[in-house]
Order: C-alpha cells, then structure tokens, then sequence
C-alpha cells in the first residue's frame, strides 16, 4: 500500500518540486541581480529596474504554477480513476464520499509540501550555481548576497497550496464513485455525470465563445491604441479557459484525424480506438501539453511579430539594426527559457498521466495477450497511444498559439507606428521545430514505463478475478 | 510413427502434466502426473474445489502457463516448449476464450469486441467467416446492440458478446472459465445453453472450468480434480449426482 502511494505520487511531487525550484531560482536570481545593481554606481539607484525584473519574474512564475495545478489535477483525477475500485470498496463498508475525498486532498498537501521543500533546496542552489558561473565567467561582478531571503518564500508557499487545491480538484470523481462499482464489474456512468458533463461542454462553449469576440474587440482596439491589448488579454484567459475546460469535446476529433495517421496494423487501430473511446480519459492527458505549446508558441509568434515590425521600421537604420536585433534576440531567449519551463511541466504532465493510465490497464493489456496479441504489438500499441496523444497536444498548441500570439502582437502593435497597421503573423520555425523534436522525445519516453508493462504482463492477469 | 491427438479424436490433451511453484521445501504442487484428453466437438466440465488446479490446468492446455512436467498438445501440436511468439499466435488462430468477468475491452463496442480476433490478427474476415459471426451474432440477440459499449449492457448481454467472440472464429477449442460466476441463475441458465447448443450443433469443442454442479450438469463429461489429480471422469450426470460426489469430496479432504 505504501509502495504504492509513493509510486503514484511520485509525479505530483516532481511536478511540485519542479515549480517550486523553477519559482525560488528566478526570485534568487532576480534577487541576486538586484543587489548587484545596488553595488553598481549608474543604476544603483534605479528601483524601477528592479521592480521591472519582479514583475517579470512573477509573470512566469504564475504561469508556471498555473501548469503545474492543471498538470496536478489531471494526475491525480487518473490516480482516482485507478482507484475507483478501493474507493468504492471503501464507501462499500462505510466511508463516506467527503471523507475519501478530504483524504485524497491530504495526501495532496503533504505531497506539495514535500515537493515544494524541496524546490526551495534545489532553486536556491541552482540560483548560486548561475552566481558563480557568472562570477566565474566575468559576466558579473560578485556580489555580497543573502541567499537566506524571506521573499523567494511565496512560490514554496503558492506550490504546496496549488498541489493541494489541484489534488482537491482532481478527485472531484471520488464522490460520483457508488459503492456497488467494488461489487459489479462494468464502471458504468452515471446518468448525473453525463449531465454534469454536457453542463461543462455548455459552459466551455460559452466561455470560449464569449473570451474569442473579447479577443477580436481586443485586436480591433489595437488598431487605435496599444491598451486593446488588455482587453485582448481577458478575452485571450476566458476563451483558452473554455477550450481548456471543454477539452474532453476538443481534443478527440483531432486525435481521430491524428489517429488515421498511424495506418491501419492492428496495434495501430487499437491505438487510435483507445486514445479517442474515453475523452475524458485522453484529454486529462493531453490538455497539460496543449497548454504548455501553446504558451511557447504564443511568445515565440508574439516576440517573432515584435522583431520583424522593429527590423521593418529600422530598415534605412543598419547602425540601429544590430544593437536591436541583438537586445531582441537575447530577450526571446531569455523569455523562451522562462515559458519553456513551463513546458517541461506539462511535458513530465503528459508522460506522467499516460504511463499512469497505462498500468491501470493491466486486465486490459492481459486480455490482448490472452487472446493473441504479440508483446511486440503491445508495445507498437503503447507506443502508438503515446504518439497520438503528444501529436494532437502538440499540434493543437502551435495552432492555438500562433492564433493567440498573433492577436497579441497585433493587439499591443497594430497603433504603434501612429496609423492602424496590420501585423502579419512571424512564424518562429526554429522553435516549431524545437518543439516537433521535443513531442517526439515525450513519445518516446512517455512510452517507456507503459511498454515495459506491456511486455512483462501475463495474459494470466486477464483471466484473474480481482 | 507416434500417434498423433488428433487420431484418437483429441482436440487437446495432456500427460503427465505437472506444476509446481517454488523450489525445494517450499514448493506447492499444483497439478501431479495429470494426463488428461479433451475430444472434438465435446462439451467438457472441469471441476473441482478452490485450489483443486482446474484454473492451473485450463491456463496451461490454453498455452496460458507453461508446465513444470509433463508435455501438452493442442491439436497435433505440442505446446509445452513453444516460445511465447508462437504460442501467442496459436491462442489468437486456435482458441477462444470466456471469461467470469466478461472481459470485454471497454473502449470498443459489441461489434468491435466479436470481431477482435480478426483484428488482432490483422485481418478482415472472409466472406465465410463474416456469415458466421452475423449468424453467432443473430442467435445470441445481440443483433440490436451491435453498436452498445460494455457498460451499456448487463453481464448476461456481455458473457453473450464474450462468447460472440470467442467462437467468431470457430477455433479448435473454447476454454471457459467459470462463465457462469457472475450472473444470477437464469442468465447463467440461457449462457449454458448456448454453450452447450454451441458444442452440440455447431461440433465446438468447449472446456468449462466450474465448481458449480448446475452449470457441471450442462456438460457432455465432468472431470473432477482434487489437490492437482484427477479423481473422477464421467460423462453427463445431473446436478444432485454431481453435488453428492462434491460434497463427498470435500467431506473426505
């Protein structure tokens, strides 16, 4: 049992640790930068700076956050859903549904803190690694620091409450559990969750709807004044709230087409049925992902947009050009870096949630074996699976980020130059591309654990009786 | 030249079979020297108590489990040293298999689930075997329901899908593991009927593993094992017959 828990909760606790490093790192580092500035005579005195760096700094780390809640909730909404049977079992004898959750929820919260302890561990000396490197490496002049600094204390603190709050999301399944699914063998659903379900498919719906004209209003705002972007950004949050809310309608007719991709061998076709029968099931995998490309993209789109405008309005300005295009480059690395992390969250998100909902499908995997399915098909299937899903979230994102990195930049852009312009959408290929060979990496790993399952389980399992 | 199964119209046997599990003081044997045949086209219970190894025998005659002793044919071909590729392929090509609990893969619909044999083994079904599953499917009543998912139905519709598929391609043997276990008399009444119908004018060859006497009673011939032997090999006898001798069985242990 305690075997278990740790392995099941290993994932929210790298998730957790993962934000609470990446959000301690960049407060030590802009912590560290700030008294560097102080030692420094010209921009000593300058606070704007460094409340400049704070703000950016807290930008990334709210979304990072934000990532790791949606990535959390998912994880732990697939824990439950292996768990359906011992929760049942357990109501079965007498525990009622709150007190199952509230459980659920605690382990949360223990997990964060954990996790978040640990980020601090590991940020603060990650921070004092990139001191000394650039110490080292001439780039800055060392500083006296006080790496023991209350304020990079918030993301630790914000990291456990996430964990805990998205541990509490996730299991919102534990109270639609009855406790005559630990004696019948058929999950079958309930009619209230077919309803919930078509209530939330409305609300996204809604949402997106709503959040896409706000969006639209936004960049014909921009036309005239570059706040259009503000109210862009609101309808940008709403509509990619809906999306991400309605992603059990969104994602499976792209995983259908995705899935048509793969051929038509056994293991293939299988792949496909699976990653598309269960939406619920496929989109809590995906939409981590979708979310992370799609926050890549949007920046790369939106910086790429920003480059080509300043180097199209400074073209009879060569002496102009190098200074801008270097300032520019290094400000897309630097935020490329920055959205990237949330990225990896997502990604450890999707092989988490996969490798996870593969091994709950043992009986399944046994029943293949037992009625003829070679382990190498097995693993062609996993392996399948695995390329379907990241294909589809990939996809998805670039889209969704081209579309909303455009409506950005054209939003903040379109009245810089005095009269409404039209900025044309720059495609950054060398990050699509980054982020094509990093979605087959994620396949390939995100396969690894499922597909040694595969192999090692014995058809025996399907003939078992729980 | 050795005789071949087949020749004495086995469509599966056993000799000397036996599995033990774990080594040296420790080891519990789970089937002794059994030497079993199964004939074609009959309709054979296994039964026994709980930890008689009548699931250790079924899993090892479907090429499930391999043996510690003894060697095992399925038709004229000995599995007991086939590797796993092969054996896999023979248990798609020539077995079928029902399960207590169903056993259906969630994510396809009834459809779906009769025609995964064919699928697995990457293949359509020829015109012949298509008439067969579109008449398996008609006598079973599952004609309406072809395009249900598994949590839509009650286990009687999913054991009638479960045997759908495991004689959607008429394989030399359907092994059956307690297909009765979970479903209330009636139902379990109906799916040995269809079993035995199955057998009897369809020449299926079928082995049921049970410890119930009723659902015993619709076989053609009950094994009994007891502590990994065969004890007792009769051909059909009713229910009271079969629960006396059980209860003697168990009376003597």
């Amino acid at each position: 049992m305690i075997a278990r828990l740790r392995t099941e909760h290993a994932p929210t606790l790298l998730v957790a640790t993962l934000a609470a490093a990446f959000g301690v790192a960049l407060l030590q580092v802009t912590g560290y930068l700030g008294s560097a500035m102080r030692a420094d005579d010209v921009t000593g005195s300058s606070a704007t700076a460094a409340l400049m760096l704070a703000i950016v700094a807290w930008v990334f780390i709210v979304i990072a956050v934000y990532v790791s809640g949606v990535v959390t909730a998912n994880t732990v909404a697939t824990v439950v859903a292996g768990r359906t049977r011992q929760i049942a079992l357990l109501r079965l004898l007498g525990s009622t549904a709150r007190a199952q959750r509230g459980a659920i929820a605690r382990e949360g919260l223990a997990v964060g803190a954990v996790g978040a302890a640990l980020g601090l561990v590991v940020g603060t000396l990650v921070a004092i690694g990139l001191a000394e490197w650039a110490a080292v490496a001439d780039v800055l002049p060392r500083v006296d620091h006080v790496w023991a600094d209350p304020a990079v204390l918030p993301p630790v603190i914000v990291a456990v409450l996430t964990t805990w709050l998205a541990a509490w999301a996730g299991s919102r399944r534990v109270l639609a559990v009855r406790p005559s699914e630990a004696l019948g063998n058929a999950a079958a659903r309930s009619q209230e969750e077919l309803t919930a379900r078509r209530g939330r498919t409305a609300t996204a719906a809604t949402l997106a709807a709503f959040g896409t004209l706000l969006l639209l209003i936004g960049v014909a705002l921009g036309l005239v004044t570059p706040l259009g972007v503000l109210v862009g950004l609101v309808g940008g949050v709403l509509s990619f709230t809906g999306i991400v809310l309605g992603a059990h309608a969104v994602m499976p007719p792209i995983l259908r087409v995705v899935g048509r991709a793969l051929g038509t061998s056994p293991p293939a076709r299988l792949a496909a049925e699976n990653a598309v029968r269960h939406p619920e099931r496929s989109s809590r995998m995906t939409i981590g992902l979708v979310i992370g490309v799609t926050l890549v993209t949007m920046f790369a789109v939106a910086m790429e947009s920003y480059r080509d405008l300043l180097l199209a309005a400074t073209e009879d300005r060569p002496d102009l050009r190098v200074g801008i295009e270097q300032t520019v480059s290094a400000t897309v690395a630097v935020f490329g870096i920055l959205i990237g992390f949330s990225g990896l969250i997502a990604a450890v998100g999707l092989v988490n949630t996969l490798s996870l909902s593969v091994l709950q499908r043992t009986r399944e995997l046994g029943l293949l074996r037992a009625l003829g399915f070679e382990r190498r098909q097995l693993r062609a299937m996993v392996l399948a699976e695995s390329a379907a899903l990241t294909a589809a979230a990939t996809v998805t994102g670039i889209v969704l980020g081209t579309f909303y990195g455009w409506a950005g930049a054209q939003a903040m852009l379109g009245s810089v130059q005095g009269i409404p312009l039209v900025v044309a959408p720059s495609i950054p290929w060398g990050v699509i591309a980054v982020l094509v060979v990093a979605a087959g990496v994620l396949t390939l790993i995100a396969s690894l654990a499922p597909s040694r399952r595969a192999t090692t389980v014995s058809p025996v399992a399907a003939l078992a009786i729980e | 030249m050795e005789i071949q199964p087949s020749d004495l119209g086995l469509v599966a046997r056993v000799a000397g079979l036996g599995k033990r599990y774990g080594t040296g003081a420790g080891a519990v044997a789970a089937l002794e020297n059994v030497s079993l045949g199964l004939r074609r086209g009959e309709f054979t219970a296994i039964m026994g108590p709980s930890g008689s190894g009548k699931s250790t025998l079924m899993h090892i005659m479907a090429g499930l489990d391999s043996p510690t002793a003894g060697r095992v044919w399925l038709g004229d071909t000995d599995i007991t040293h086939l590797p796993d590729g092969a054996l896999t392929v023979l248990r798609r090509r020539r077995v079928g298999f029902v399960f207590q609990a169903f056993n259906l893969v969630p994510t396809l619909d009834v459809l779906g689930n009769v025609m995964l044999p064919f699928e697995l083994d990457g293949r359509r079904p020829s015109g012949e075997e298509r008439a067969v599953v579109d008449a398996l499917v008609e006598r079973l009543g599952l004609g309406e329901r072809l395009r249900h998912r598994p949590h839509e139905l009650s286990g009687g519709q999913q054991q009638r899908v479960a045997i759908a598929r495991a004689l959607a391609t008429r394989p030399d043997l359907v092994f059956a593991d307690e297909p009765t276990g979970n479903l209330d008399s009636r139902t379990g009444r109906e799916v040995l009927a269809i079993l035995a119908d199955a057998s009897r004018a369809h020449g299926q060859s079928i082995a049921m593993v049970t410890h119930d006497p009723i659902a015993a009673s619709h076989a053609d011939r009950i094994v009994f094992l007891a502590d990994g032997r065969i004890v007792r090999d009769t051909q059909r006898t009713s229910a009271e017959e079969i629960a006396t001798y059980m209860l003697s069985m168990e009376r003597a242990a």
